[in-house]
């Protein structure tokens, strides 16, 4: 780079310094998750993040005047809360020259957050980054009609007793069901086709059964209720006392300790229709409220701060796959990822897929292990192999937790990094996640800073 | 000293009020004559547009000065005085100009009677922005004719609950309910003024709503009035205690049908009766001492550093933890401690019903089970068991967090602070904080330096009392400082009553009828019978024999009769109500004073005769007014005003009596004398200090 001498130095500095910025959090707290209409009924999504960073900040060491940026992932965007990580700052008491917005990626709405914090810092244009992801899937709004709309605002420009009520006839004949945004936002639109419905596609096609998707299941209440039990979540999940009642709540609602395989096998398949439907809400993940936010920065800077640091996030992936398979995007993405950094999966010591639905888990599995689905699918190779199943979600997951849809990508990064740090002493994590519309999202993270 | 100037600009005549004599707009009689003198000079050459406002910031007219009222002695001065600041309001509607009165700041009694006699309110959007008839509250009610013209202007339904509430209302709600014609920002205020002046002279007349006319409507709208408002005070004899509230609404239901003239009239003979009376008197009188309080030196010293806390922590979720969170809140955020997270939740829910009307306010609290966040507290209060081992173990963990300027500061009602800083390692920051229960209710609070508290920390935390909204009291660190010492020779004079055969019922009741707001029974029972005792025991010790709870007292607190907070005591009670004595009460009594039960039983009575009200009220009340002058003698408090003050803001002593000294200063000294001997309670040698 020819040029000014002092000119070319800076540049060359700052390039080096942003190519050795490692990536750092620094802490991260989320909320116990809510059943739909459970625990966390009267709080918004807004109520439930400004819960989990007022209890960051207050265990942190970190100032919220040093935060140089918000970035938080929701999928609903309530009408009333527009750029809901502004809202959210806001109201948490972030000063209000800190900017502050929202992403989405679907599922991974969580995982963007952190990812696109982390990319801020590597360039250089943020040292500290509160990132996380929030969802309240109780309060997705019901809608009017498109056409209850129109109708509705042709009487409103109506003049005259005639035409008022020739419009309000009009407005009598419209549809008047509401829509459910819940239920639309889980459809893809592009294959018309609701999440469920792309799983008992996977079902099919790698001839996974009923009892197989139970057994799963049963296996996440059961793990998720042992780690509750031995107090492994404790710290990880604040104490909160929800309007209107204020009375505490701290595990997780949707867990069933005393969970059967003759309980889930009651369940009726709701996707597709008995005989052949083989995904129940039993075997799904539950719908839930809930948020997890973290603190990023870069390793030099925590040092120098003596902040306590949680692990390292090394890399990270994106992919698109056919939305009617939505389910394997984990697949995909993890390849990508694991290739990229030459490091296998047998490596990992430990890995959370998330649990859309038991049997998009399982397809994932086989898919990793299948040759024909290497050469067909990944570019060929050897399969990139599955992770071990006693490394894999072993706390439990979404099935038995809940999976609000922005929150997920978020909760998985800051459980796995604490697995690092409790459980093995260190070494890789891998999360990974599905996500609706066709894509995969993964994340490489580890306890140490990375040795190549 | 001048106290109002005109200005002319062509056709529009300012009228200025602004005085450095005092720091707010006073109608006193410097304000009367001087306005008197510049309507004679409108009044002849009357300008097109007439504009009153005040150059004081913050401030319209704050009101009549009370000064005025206090000094009056009989019906008659003050009906002149009524008529006098009648007449000038008059004079103003009278003037052929278009009238507007520009509110900025705080509007109230007189001042808003004033600013009514104007064609046009304009208020201005602001914080300090006010307006208010807050005459009921000393004793009185409007006098300068805002009976008649408040109805008119915003109803009578709105105005009746304005003046009997006297609840003060901003610019918007007084736009909202037409007491303002138009409500605007600082920067807007000439463009108001200009769009009322268009709006020209309006003469408001008639009565709304027109159904009122009716005299059936009128009687049960009045009567449903009568009702709410005594609602308060069934137990007390109205007529003589709160004059003012039957006064003022016999005097509304009568102007509804009255011609001008006469409803003015009605006005003033009203009004003077109800300020020679000594409730008037004594309500103006808690007032100052109230005030005083709030303006005293310790807090105008610790101002700029209570503004400067942003953040409490509280330790203990019980009553009064939680109730002391929900009073910081009014300034900054607030970490609730506990160690149990139901402790936690109950707390919340208990004082949720105080954020009824400001629901944002209950978020600022953040419920802490893991005693995270002391970095950032700039206060710490705590409100836990009154153990001193516990404490000191608390203080020991919570100093190794917080900073070294941190506040310390302690809620305890029975333990020494200084003992307290004794194994502190920042003792000159520990001070104690005492609230009285319910803490967002209760005004007062005692604080309390120890041995070790450095002066500017004592400055500061009366001063944050004050921000909180409180009465701070400087007293000493004495057992049971100065209102709980005084309360338990009360508490034990009922006892004994108890003791002798009167019934417990009929002893609460007498006190009610004192004014007190509930009896000394039934005191013990709500403040918890194990706590009574925890703190009769203390004081003996310290003190001596006089504070001993009886020994019956202490069996009933084995046996788990707590009071409220067991569902059983004196009385027994269903979901904080209380749903009549307890039966098993006459087995605790009996067996006590038999020589006295067997006497009583020969004369053939079934229980002993019952004592006079006022003999039972002077029973209970002497033995404290005794404790109360001791406390002086030893200065736990500073002055005889203070003392008062603290009964009436901590434990509710009726304001209508104006304090415990200054009521029992109001008998003759010899009756007095003799009805302390007769007692058998020893004359205190400076028992003149009643007299303040």
């Amino acid at each position: 780079m020819a040029g000014k001498g002092g000119t070319v130095s800076r540049q060359t500095a700052r390039k080096q310094d942003n190519v050795s910025r490692e990536i750092v959090v620094v802490g991260g707290v989320r909320t116990p998750m809510g059943k739909f209409g459970g625990y966390f009924a009267q709080l918004t999504a807004v109520d439930l993040a400004a819960m989990a960073i007022r209890e960051l900040m207050a265990r942190t060491p970190v100032s919220i005047e040093q935060l140089d940026a918000v970035i938080i992932g929701n999928v609903i965007q309530p009408a009333d809360a527009t750029n809901i990580a502004r809202v959210i700052a806001l109201t948490s008491g972030v000063p209000r020259r800190v900017p502050a917005h929202t992403v989405h990626r679907n599922c991974a709405s969580g995982m963007q957050a952190l990812t696109d914090a982390a990319e801020k810092i590597l360039a250089g244009r943020a040292e500290v980054v509160l990132a996380g992801g929030v969802e309240s899937m109780t309060h997705a709004p019901l809608l009017f009609h498109d056409d209850f709309r129109v109708a509705l605002s042709r009487l409103q420009r109506a003049k005259g007793i005639g035409a008022k009520a020739e419009a309000l006839t009009g407005l009598m004949r419209a549809h008047w069901k509401p829509r459910v945004s819940l239920l639309e936002g889980l459809t893809d639109p592009t294959v018309n086709l609701n999440m469920g419905q792309t799983a008992e596609v996977l079902a099919r096609e790698f001839a996974i059964t009923r009892r197989e998707q139970d057994e799963f299941s049963l296996a996440s209440h059961q793990r998720a209720d042992a780690a509750w039990n031995e107090g492994w979540f404790d710290e990880e999940v604040a104490h909160a006392f929800p309007e209107p009642s204020y009375v505490p709540v701290h595990r997780d609602e949707g867990i069933r300790a005393g969970q059967t395989m003759e309980a889930l096998s009651k369940l009726k398949p709701v996707f597709e229709k008995p005989p052949l439907g083989t995904v129940t809400p039993g075997n799904s993940s539950q719908i839930t409220d809930g948020a997890a936010m973290l603190l990023l920065t870069h390793r030099q800077k925590a040092e120098a701060e003596g902040w306590p640091i949680l692990g390292y996030l090394y890399d990270w992936q994106y992919t698109g796959c056919d939305p009617a398979r939505m389910g394997l995007g984990p697949v995909y993405a993890s390849h990508q990822l694991l290739s990229r950094r030459r490091i296998g999966m047998r490596q990992m010591d430990r890995v959370e897929i998330n649990e859309a639905f038991a049997t998009q888990v399982l397809a994932c599995l086989k898919a990793m292990e299948s040759k024909s689905f290497s050469e067909r699918a990944l570019g060929g190779g050897a399969p990139m192999g599955a992770p071990d199943p006693e490394r894999l979600n072993v706390h439990g997951g979404a099935v038995a937790m809940g999976h609000p849809v922005g929150m997920t990508g978020a909760r998985l990064v800051l459980t796995l990094l604490r697995q690092l740090k409790r459980d093995t002493g260190g070494g890789f994590g891998l999360a990974t996640l599905c996500i609706g519309g066709g894509q995969g999202g993964a994340v490489l993270v580890g306890g140490e800073p990375w040795k190549s | 000293m001048e106290v109002l100037s005109l200005e002319r600009e062509d056709d529009i005549v300012r009228l200025v009020l602004a005085r450095s004599d005092k720091p707010v707009n006073v109608l006193d009689a410097a304000f009367m004559e001087q306005l008197e003198a510049q309507l004679a000079i409108l009044e002849k050459q009357p300008p097109r547009v007439l504009v009153i406002e005040s150059a004081m910031p913050g401030c319209f007219i704050a009101g009549a000065d009370l000064d005025i009222i206090a000094a009056v002695t009989d019906a008659n001065e003050a009906q002149r005085l009524a008529e006098r600041g009648q007449s000038l309001c008059r004079r103003i509607e009278d003037l052929p100009s278009v009238s507007v009165a520009l509110v900025n700041g705080a509007c109230m009694g007189g001042g808003l009677e004033l600013a009514l006699a104007c064609d046009h309110i304009i208020a201005v959007r602001s914080g300090k922005t006010q307006l208010a008839l807050p005459e009921i509250r000393i004793g009185i009610h409007p006098g300068f004719g805002g009976c008649v013209r408040l109805p008119r202007r915003v109803g009578w339904i709105k105005a009746v609950e304005m003046i009997m509430s006297g609840r003060a209302v901003d610019a918007d709600r007084a736009f909202k309910m037409r007491l303002a014609t138009l409500a605007c920002h600082p920067e807007q205020s000439e463009t108001a003024i200009l769009h009322a002046v268009h709006l020209g002279k309006i003469r408001r007349r008639g009565v709304r709503p027109g159904w009122l006319r009716l005299w059936p409507a009128r009687q049960l709208f009045f009567a449903q009035a009568r009702k709410k408002t005594f609602e308060r005070f069934k137990h007390l004899q109205i007529e003589d205690c709160y004059p003012a509230l039957p006064a003022t609404l016999a005097l509304l239901q009568e102007i509804v049908g009255l011609r001008d003239g006469q409803a003015y009239a009605r006005e003033a003979e009203s009004l003077g009766r109800l300020a020679a009376t000594p409730t008037c008197k004594n309500l103006i009188r808690v007032f100052h001492l109230g005030q005083a309080l709030s303006k005293q030196e310790a807090v105008k010293r610790g101002k700029q550093a209570a503004a400067a806390v942003a953040h409490t922590a509280v330790y203990g979720a019980g009553i009064m933890g939680s109730g002391i969170a929900w009073v910081a809140t009014k300034t900054g955020e607030v970490d609730l401690h506990d160690v149990s997270e139901e402790a936690l939740g109950r707390g919340l829910k208990g004082i949720k019903r105080f954020a009824r009307r400001d629901g944002k306010r209950m978020r600022r609290i953040r419920p802490v089970l893991d005693g995270s966040g002391l970095a950032r507290s700039d206060v710490v209060i705590e409100a836990v068991l009154e153990d001193m081992k516990v404490k000191h173990q608390l203080w020991t963990e919570v100093e190794k967090a917080v900073r070294p300027d941190a506040l310390l500061l302690t809620n305890t009602s029975s333990l020494s602070v200084s003992e307290m800083q004794k194994h502190a390692t920042h003792p000159e920051r520990m001070a104690g904080l005492h609230f009285f229960n319910p803490a967002p209710k209760m005004p007062l609070v005692e604080v309390v330096a120890g041995d070790k508290t450095a002066a500017p920390v004592l400055d500061t935390v009366a001063a944050l009392a004050a921000a909180w909204g409180k009465y701070p009291v400087i007293v000493a660190d004495r057992p049971g400082f100065l209102v709980n010492r005084c309360l338990m020779p009360y508490m034990a004079a009922a006892l004994s009553l108890l003791q002798r055969g009167q019934k417990a019922q009929h002893i609460d009741g007498a006190l009610k009828t004192f004014g007190m707001p509930m009896g000394a029974i039934e005191l013990a029972d709500r403040v918890g019978l194990d706590i009574c005792q925890h703190v009769g025991s203390h004081l003996s010790e310290a003190f001596g024999g006089h504070f001993a709870l009886p020994d019956w007292f202490g069996r009933m607190v084995e046996n788990g009769l707590l009071g409220e907070k067991s569902g059983r005591g004196f009385f027994t009670y269903d979901h904080g109500k209380a749903t009549g004595l307890n039966p098993e009460l006459p087995q605790y009594l009996r067996g006590m004073d038999t020589s006295e039960r067997e006497s009583e039983a020969d004369i053939g009575s079934k229980a002993g005769s019952s004592m006079a009200d006022d003999a039972i009220v002077h029973a209970c009340l002497l033995p404290m007014l005794i404790e109360a002058l001791a406390c002086l003698r030893e200065s736990v408090v500073a002055a005889a005003d203070q003392l008062d003050a603290a009964l009436v803001f901590g434990i509710g002593f009726p304001p209508f009596r104006g304090g415990l000294l200054h009521y029992y200063a109001g008998l003759p000294r010899d009756e007095l004398r003799n009805l302390i001997s007769s007692q058998g309670l020893e004359l205190p040698s400076n028992l003149d200090a009643v007299d303040g």
